[in-house]
């Protein structure tokens, strides 16, 4: 608790113990997980089903792992839109340094570089020359997804029989391991952001960048760094990818950037910087892949699916809005 | 300017006049019972330090106080509303206020601008010719010769000015207050706009021109109301007063004696500036600070202090000169290593520039080195409450817990925070720029007691401010900052209020 407390600094009250109204926002997305729970389990027919929860955790991997460095990159102000290319793009460079019969912890390494590397060319674009984040992503979200499908003709690339690959992909106890090394990250960056240097001048810098500066931050190699974190999470979601389908698809992961978005958002973290918790994207990201899965299990037409689905976002993020503001002027009085 | 346009006019009527009004707000007597008027075709004006009552006296012209009692009269109507109306009756009655580049839209042009909202129109298209002609007509009354379709963002300061007092004159005001429109414009561009004040009042339409550049004043202004503690002092002929008159007129007599304060200076020369030139503000400072001293830096709003600061901070680059700190010459620029040279700057806007308002007073606070409150680069929460707690006592920071959001602390005790995290990362040196502006009265007592502490440990301290009565009570030595470059030199306890500002606001 003590830890705990401490990390939140700014929201946590030492003499109250835990505060209701400065978890206002985790709680009501609990709130709404309960309620999606209830919904579904009413409603469709084998939600609560053994396979349909590991299958909902599967999926929560291929968003969370993502939207853990997304949500830091939003705390510090800025955006990245080039997720699902990233992640395509990568199980294609996997795939082809299989092919080449580069040893696969090496292949594992270099892809990680690779999308590490990607995501610094974007992080310096905004640090040293000043173009949006939002353009500077675009810009690379377009080129990956472009390349990836130019060089595999929108082909898969297959990678053959990998038995390291094939053990990604084997649960463990019933756990998928995507699962589990979406929880281990969480554990790392929720740590990040809450105890190290790092982690807080990223509040600091999407608080007030000017000030973060002139205490002397180092505001452009953080950009520089997030942003290359976020390249290094895509290519481990790359990599699980690969393991789950056997090959490199110039294709997969479309759209993925705006899940990952959305499941930070209704997670509770500012667009405009300098607010948010690894704990509400974990909950954003349970938010949206239930809403995925239930409304499939539902058997509801797929294009309406993403009308549902847009809706259910758009009031969410809008009930929790309210949550807060009424939480806080209840404070005030 | 010709020099006939300077005789007041005596035939115009008055424009406005305030009678016998006085405001109260908490613990303050803004306005003691005031009386003033201003007649068509003058230029009046204002002088008096912060907090003098200046503000309020305008914000009475244009409704947007209303007095506790007394009348305020706007061409021969009083203002009667005593609601939100108020403001829209003076303003109908034709009160202006042009306000300093607040409201342009940078990517649009100059006749976009003008208009701004009120572009005229045909079926909802903008008639573009049309509004480019009359956009011509206005900027050239003011002597603006511009292409109405030049981009905003393209126009020097001066020019951006103009185009805010042309915006104000379409609406045919009767009154027009300028509120310091010279600050951030350097003596030739200053120019301009003075010249477009003295055609303005040609019209027949009164001007007040807060200001006190006495150059200025003495060029376009035929007289001069000063205030001070709410009161109107006297109104003077500009033309045979003197500078040490209006100064004294200013200060009043009080003119309190700083107690003598005990210089720690020592003979080593920790900071040297030699001939920093940064246009259009800097031509050529020099001067050097000692170990153990608090320099102050006297000079009007938009004298360049802040530019001063950045150029030897290196958050921004001077065009000449050097900056040598313990007798080595540093490279412009480079912020970072000015900090690990161990000094310490605190802006002057505090909110923006300041805090991050959402993060606590530790983080605040600790921001500049958080490597001393970690383990093996994890965040000690132990540490940080311990440092920050040293911090807080040190400087008297009133705060419920060290992790409180800095945003909802006062002004003063953030203020103390943001000196603080220099005292934290042990800085030698630390350049403050207008530390007690916004400020309550016990707070700026304590951040005067914090200053002279610290240069008890050695520290040195270049203190910043354009209140002149501060100075004396922190200051072992202040220069005075004026026309880009430093002028007179006044040392403790031989810092005498009056003449100090006589020396920032006379012109050459």
């Amino acid at each position: 608790m003590s830890l705990d407390q401490a990390a939140t600094s700014a929201s946590s009250s030492k003499k109250s113990g835990f505060s209701f109204s400065q978890h206002m926002n985790e709680l009501s997305l609990f709130v709404a997980i309960v309620v999606l729970y209830v919904v579904f389990t009413s409603t469709a027919n084998g939600f609560l089903s053994f396979n349909n929860q590991i299958n909902i955790l599967r999926d929560a991997a291929t968003i969370g792992i993502a939207a853990w460095a997304a949500t830091l990159i939003i705390i510090a102000g800025e955006i990245d839109v080039s997720v699902g290319p990233m992640v395509a793009f990568i199980s294609v460079v996997l795939a082809f340094l299989l092919q080449w019969g580069v040893p696969t912890p090496v292949a594992f390494a270099l892809s990680i570089v690779i999308g590490a590397l990607l995501g610094s060319i974007a992080g310096a674009l905004r640090a040293y020359f000043d173009v949006p984040s939002f353009v500077a992503t675009l810009g690379l979200w377009s080129a990956l997804r472009g390349t990836a499908l130019f060089v595999t003709d929108a082909l898969p690339v297959s990678i053959g029989r990998n038995d390291t690959l094939d053990a990604l992909d084997r649960s463990v106890l019933g756990i998928p391991p995507a699962a589990i090394i979406m929880l281990v990250f969480f554990a790392i960056f929720a740590f990040v952001s809450r105890k190290t240097a790092f982690g807080r001048s990223v509040f600091a810098i999407g608080g007030n960048a000017h000030a973060a500066f002139l205490s002397g931050i180092s505001v452009s190699k953080i950009r520089v760094a997030l942003f290359a974190i976020a390249g290094a999470m895509a290519a481990i979601s790359g990599i699980l990818l690969v393991s789950r389908l056997g090959s490199g698809n110039a294709t997969a992961a479309n759209g993925l950037e705006f899940d990952v978005i959305a499941a930070v958002v209704v997670g509770g973290t500012s667009l405009s910087g300098g607010r948010g918790s690894m704990l509400g994207t974990l909950l954003g990201v349970l938010v949206i892949t239930l809403i995925g899965n239930g409304l499939v299990l539902l058997g509801i037409n797929p294009f309406f699916q993403q009308v549902v689905r847009g809706l259910i976002i758009v009031i969410a993020v809008l009930a929790n809005i309210q949550a807060i503001k009424r939480s806080m002027s209840r404070n005030k009085g | 300017m010709t020099q006939t346009s300077l005789a007041p006019n005596l035939a115009h009527r008055p424009i406005a006049s305030i009678k016998g009004c006085t405001r109260r707000y908490p613990g303050v007597l803004a306005l003691d019972n005031a009386t003033f008027q201003v007649a068509g075709g003058e230029v009046r004006a204002l002088l008096g330090k912060n907090g003098a009552g200046k503000s309020t006296l305008i914000r009475m012209l244009t409704g947007a106080e209303i007095p506790d009692s007394g009348t305020v009269e706007v061409d021969g109507e009083e203002l009667l509303h005593a609601g939100s109306g108020r403001a829209q009756d003076a303003f109908d009655k034709g009160v202006r206020v042009v306000y300093q580049e607040l409201s342009l839209v940078p990517g649009m042009t100059l006749a976009e601008n003008l208009f701004l909202g009120r572009w005229p129109r045909k079926g909802g298209v903008i008639q573009y010719a049309e509004m480019e002609a009359q956009a011509c007509e206005a900027m050239g009354r003011l002597g603006l010769e511009r292409a109405p379709n030049t981009l905003v963002a393209s126009l020097s300061p001066a020019e951006r000015q103009l185009l805010e007092i042309a915006r104000v004159l379409l609406g045919k005001p009767k009154l027009v207050i300028l509120d310091e429109p010279t600050s951030s414009l350097a003596a030739a561009e200053a120019e301009k706009v003075m010249a477009a004040v003295t055609r303005i009042a040609s019209e027949g339409i009164a001007v007040i021109y807060v200001s006190h550049r006495m150059n200025e004043i003495r060029q376009i202004a035929h007289s001069a109301t000063v205030m001070r503690d709410g009161r109107i002092i006297d109104t003077v002929d500009v033309k045979g007063a003197d500078t040490r008159e209006i100064v004294r007129l200013m200060l009043g007599s009080e003119g309190s004696q700083a107690a003598a304060l005990e210089n720690r200076s020592q003979e080593k020369t920790l900071l040297e500036v030699r001939n920093l030139a940064l246009a259009p503000k800097l031509s050529s400072v020099s001067f050097h600070l000692k170990a153990g001293e608090v320099l102050g830096i006297a000079g009007l709003l938009g004298a360049g202090r802040t530019e001063l600061l950045q150029a030897i901070m290196g958050v921004r680059r001077q065009d000449q000169g050097e900056v040598l700190v313990d007798g080595k010459s540093v490279r412009p620029g480079h912020y970072k290593r000015m900090l690990s040279r161990g000094f310490g700057y605190t802006p002057e806007s505090r909110k923006e520039e300041g805090i991050v308002p959402l993060l606590g007073v530790d983080e605040n606070t600790l921001a500049t080195n958080f490597s001393g409150v970690s383990k093996s680069g994890v965040l000690s929460a132990k540490m940080m409450a311990e440092a920050t707690r040293k911090v807080i006592e040190r400087l008297h920071v009133k705060t419920a817990r060290t992790d409180t959001p800095i945003g909802t602390l006062s002004g003063g005790n953030q203020q103390k925070i943001v000196i603080g995290r220099w005292v934290y990362a042990n800085s030698r040196v630390l350049l403050l720029d207008e530390p007690t502006r916004g400020v309550d009265v016990e707070a700026k007592a304590q951040i005067y007691a914090i200053i002279r502490q610290l240069a008890a440990e050695g520290r040195s301290v270049i203190f910043v401010s354009s209140e002149i009565e501060e100075l004396p009570l922190v200051c072992d030595r202040v220069l005075v900052l004026r026309d880009g470059t430093l002028g007179e030199e006044f040392k403790s306890p031989n810092i005498d209020q009056d003449a100090l500002m006589a020396a920032c606001i006379a012109g050459h």
